[in-house]
């Protein structure tokens, strides 16, 4: 396919697997390495660890003093940075190609040698709590997200945010982030991607040379509570101080790996992707809705275990938010009572396609869908198909995974209810 | 650990210009790695020009031009787009109006006649008119619970007040209300290929089969651009703090900063790698390693010089929880002090000037990177060879340049802070560097 490289696949003896892609187009790599570790492995009590880990990751080795890999690798022209998810954890550098010895040696020492103490933990719990304030208690629908997630699971680990609790953040231990380390930075449970200007055979004896005599550990032992499936619809409602009343809805759908997802995309583009999209036509434009959005992510970020469809709306002034979320259901309800015009899906297809090509523009989201797909899916080859799977979509398959994934009884709706500044503070702590 | 600058030689994309008949000039630049194209019209006036008590006016009349033509209604012209998987979008910036369709290199020829028949004859509806003014007026009601949002625009128009960067581009809940459709027609009519007007094109395309394509699809362009106020802001106002009370905030956004130098002062460049040293460098910065990995006080703190026409914002920008806010700031106060005292050290040229150079080839990884790049040098009167000239440049910033910027760049003593937050929690101590104001 014109514009993403064949990767090559090598394995380590320590277990460490590597992808090379080709793109010569500048002299530039991207560098990444995605450790299977992401809040799905952690357990009640300790949640957060995971995020909270990247950062200490940052905090130095023996060799390589606090914060000096971030300045390395900037002096040496690359630019750098890490994000955790459910599912993973990926640290990357993206930088000049004949950097490709330096971001090896980087990483490899990092993996093996960190310096974990108690002076840079403290450091970084506020810097992480600091966080959490910006992205969940003081953004507006933060806390609204976080209270949908952990309403529609109950079970499984997808319940409690990637950032965690702030609780939990507090009393986090170096013995915890010890025992993380050992558990999950290990190179059987890593892929080192690597892109760009660089041959595969040079790529890997660089990589092999400074990973290669690191020891594999054993497998971490996973106890992951599968979701049940849901059978009638949740609702909650959460008070705080906001200028809009808006809903948030979930309906629970299938993992990475399972073929419905593409045509639940092509469902979501239908529904809320660009100007002529059926939320913005009805919602959107005649001033009813703010904002009205069906998202259920795309290619490589699917989650690993069964996700979440999650469709919002925030109310305009001069609508309740009762009556909004009655309209959007009589809406996607069209989806499932008779099959879409076929000029409809067709144009939803040829925007994924087009997303999906536009997404594909630098060398550092190559290497993530690769590495993302090798992590979350389990095989970096399921890339190859998705243009194809997208062409593949009919508008019988989306009427199909409408009727079975937007039923109400697999939903769960939080809906945003401002208040006064009195009666916010009355309901107590929002960390 | 050593470091250094690149050893493998960069070139830049091919890029070709022309002037086609009407005077409009064209760059081209083919690249076929993906099947994609970016087409980019400026017209070299926006926001700036927006009359007072009239903000948003450049960026209304902009997003009007997506909004239907004589010949297609908006869901019509909307359906066309999405159908050929474009992403397209017109806005105000400060200097600049832009028409941007980004989509499938196999439909370029109707993106282009689309973008002409979008810019050369718009519906101007008035249902569609009234329909977009009260979408912003929601999404401004809903953006007073973003922090964030609230104190870059309020910084702003603090810091700017009386110059024609007084407002948000965007229009406030004011301002919206007043401004008709007459008044976008008419600001439609005076911009209007304005002057110096430009088209760019990257992707999958060949030059020599755009040119014919796109000439004679445009009409003349203008003679006159619309009027500008004129820039002239007070020179010294002192230390100064502006509290926007927000009494349910956990955590305070900090906006520290003064009125910069334009884009095309002779300064421009030496600044960039001082600021790299002081705030703009991430973690090599000297504020992120003192704020944030010495104090952790912050997730993230940067400084940054916003390039414009006339001199834009240099801002330092955090937040931190509301009971260290004062703190915070004092502590980025000290390092700035301890900064223009001080200087930079040799160390810390070398590797800001190599972070410059052995960046810049990713500066031209997507189309929309290379179009920016080429729309920044052409509205500035910059000339393309400073794309090439650029590392050259910033390898010639002497350790000297980067010590005088700071000194004569850097004006503490003339600081406005705007902070978001609890203004109960932290407005007395603040009172101790001068004046203060607390603001709904």
């Amino acid at each position: 396919m014109k514009g993403l490289p064949e990767f090559s696949e090598h394995r380590l003896g320590n277990g460490l697997r590597i992808l090379v892609g080709g793109g010569h187009s500048l002299p530039t790599i991207s560098f990444q390495v995605h450790f299977a570790a992401g809040s799905r492995y952690e357990r009640p009590g300790i949640t957060g660890i995971t995020h909270l880990f990247e950062h200490m990751m940052f905090k130095g080795t023996r060799e390589v003093g606090a914060e000096e890999f971030s300045r390395i690798i900037q002096a040496n022209g690359g630019s750098l940075n890490a994000f955790t998810t459910t599912d993973n954890t990926s640290y990357y550098e993206n930088l000049p190609a004949d950097r490709l010895g330096l971001a090896a040696r980087l990483e490899a020492d990092r993996l093996q040698n960190l310096l974990l103490t108690q002076e840079n933990l403290e450091t970084e719990r506020e810097v992480v709590r600091s966080e959490r304030k910006l992205r969940s208690v003081n953004s507006p629908f933060g806390l609204l997200i976080e209270q949908l997630v952990a309403l529609a699971y109950e079970q499984h680990p997808y319940r409690w945010p990637v950032i965690g609790w702030d609780s939990d953040l507090r009393s986090l231990t170096l013995e915890d982030c010890q025992e993380y380390h050992r558990t999950h930075y290990a190179p059987n449970n890593a892929v080192v991607v690597i892109v760009g200007d660089v041959l595969p055979d040079e790529a890997v004896r660089v990589v092999e040379s400074h990973f290669g005599p690191i020891p594999s550990q054993p497998s971490p032992r996973l106890t992951i509570t599968p979701e049940k499936p849901q059978r009638g619809e949740k609702r909650a409602v959460f008070k705080k101080v906001s200028q809009v009343a808006a809903f948030f809805a979930a309906f629970h759908v299938p993992g990475i790996t399972h073929p419905d997802l593409i045509p639940l995309q092509i469902l979501c583009v239908i529904l809320s992707v660009g100007r002529s999209s059926r939320f913005f036509e009805r919602f959107e434009k005649p001033g009813k809705a703010v904002e009205a959005q069906a998202e259920v992510g795309y290619p490589p970020f699917f989650s690993m275990d069964p996700g979440l469809l999650q469709l919002s709306a925030v109310a305009s002034p001069s609508i309740s938010v009762e009556t909004l979320e009655k309209e959007i259901w009589e809406e996607t309800e069209k989806l499932r009572e008779q099959t879409l015009p076929e000029e409809e899906v067709r144009k939803a297809k040829k925007q994924a396609r087009s997303y999906f090509l536009q997404g594909l523009q630098t060398l550092f989201s190559k290497g993530l869908l690769a590495g993302l797909y090798q992590v979350r899916a389990g095989d970096f080859r399921l890339i190859y198909p998705l243009l194809d799977r997208y062409d593949s979509v009919t508008p019988d398959e989306v009427l199909r995974v409408a009727r079975q994934y937007l039923r109400p009884e697999n939903r769960t709706v939080v809906t945003l209810q401002p208040v006064s500044q009195k009666e916010h503070e009355d309901l107590g702590d929002v960390e | 650990m050593k470091t250094g600058s690149p050893s493998r030689k960069f070139a830049l994309p091919p890029i070709s210009s022309s002037l086609l008949g009407n005077g409009l000039k064209l760059y081209a630049v083919p690249l076929p790695d993906l099947p994609l194209v970016a087409i980019h019209l400026i017209v070299p006036c926006g926001a700036e020009s927006d009359p007072v008590g009239q903000a948003g006016l450049a960026d209304l009349s902009a997003e009007m031009l997506t909004l239907g033509t004589r010949k297609r209604s908006s869901f019509r012209l909307a359906a066309e787009m999405d159908g050929m998987g474009a992403i397209f979008s017109a806005y105000a910036g400060w200097n600049i109006t832009s028409l941007h369709i980004s989509g499938l290199s196999e439909d370029l020829e109707r993106h282009l006649e689309l973008l002409r028949e979008i810019y050369a004859e718009p519906a101007h509806a008035p249902e569609e008119f009234e329909q977009l003014k009260q979408r912003r007026i929601g999404q401004l009601i809903q953006q007073k619970d973003e922090s964030q949002i609230i104190a870059d625009e309020r910084f702003q128009q603090i810091l700017f007040e009386g110059t024609p960067y007084d407002h948000p581009a965007y229009g406030t809940l004011e301002s919206l209300p007043k401004i008709t459709i007459e008044h976008v027609e008419e600001f439609y009519r005076k911009s209007f290929l304005a002057p110096g007007s430009f088209l760019v094109l990257v992707g999958d395309l060949s030059p020599d089969r755009c040119l014919p394509s796109v000439e004679g699809i445009f009409p003349d362009l203008g003679r006159k651009s619309p009027e500008v106020r004129e820039f002239s802001p007070p020179l010294s106002r002192g230390i100064r703090t502006r509290i926007i009370d927000r009494p349910e905030l956990t955590q305070s956004q900090i906006r520290l900063g003064h009125i910069g130098i334009p884009l095309a002062h002779p300064g421009y460049v030496p600044f960039e790698v001082m600021n790299y040293i002081l705030g703009g460098g991430g973690f090599s910065s000297r504020l992120m390693q003192k704020i944030r990995s010495e104090l952790g006080y912050t997730y993230g703190i940067y400084s940054s010089l916003e390039p414009r026409k006339f001199p834009g914002p240099f801002t330092i920008s955090t937040f931190t929880p509301t009971d260290i806010t004062f703190s915070c700031v004092r502590e980025i106060a000290s390092v700035l002090q301890s900064f223009l005292e001080q200087g930079a050290t040799a160390q810390e040229r070398e590797e800001a000037v190599n972070f410059f150079t052995g960046s810049y080839p990713r500066r031209f990884e997507t189309l929309s990177q290379i179009a920016q790049r080429i729309i920044q040098v052409e509205l500035h009167g910059l000339g393309i060879e400073y794309l090439s000239a650029y590392p050259d440049r910033i390898n010639g910033v002497s350790l000297e340049e980067i010590s005088r910027s700071a000194r004569e760049r850097i004006h503490p003593q003339d600081l406005l802070a705007v902070i978001v937050g609890r203004a109960e929690a932290f407005r007395q101590p603040f009172e101790s560097l001068g004046p203060v104001e607390v603001l709904p």
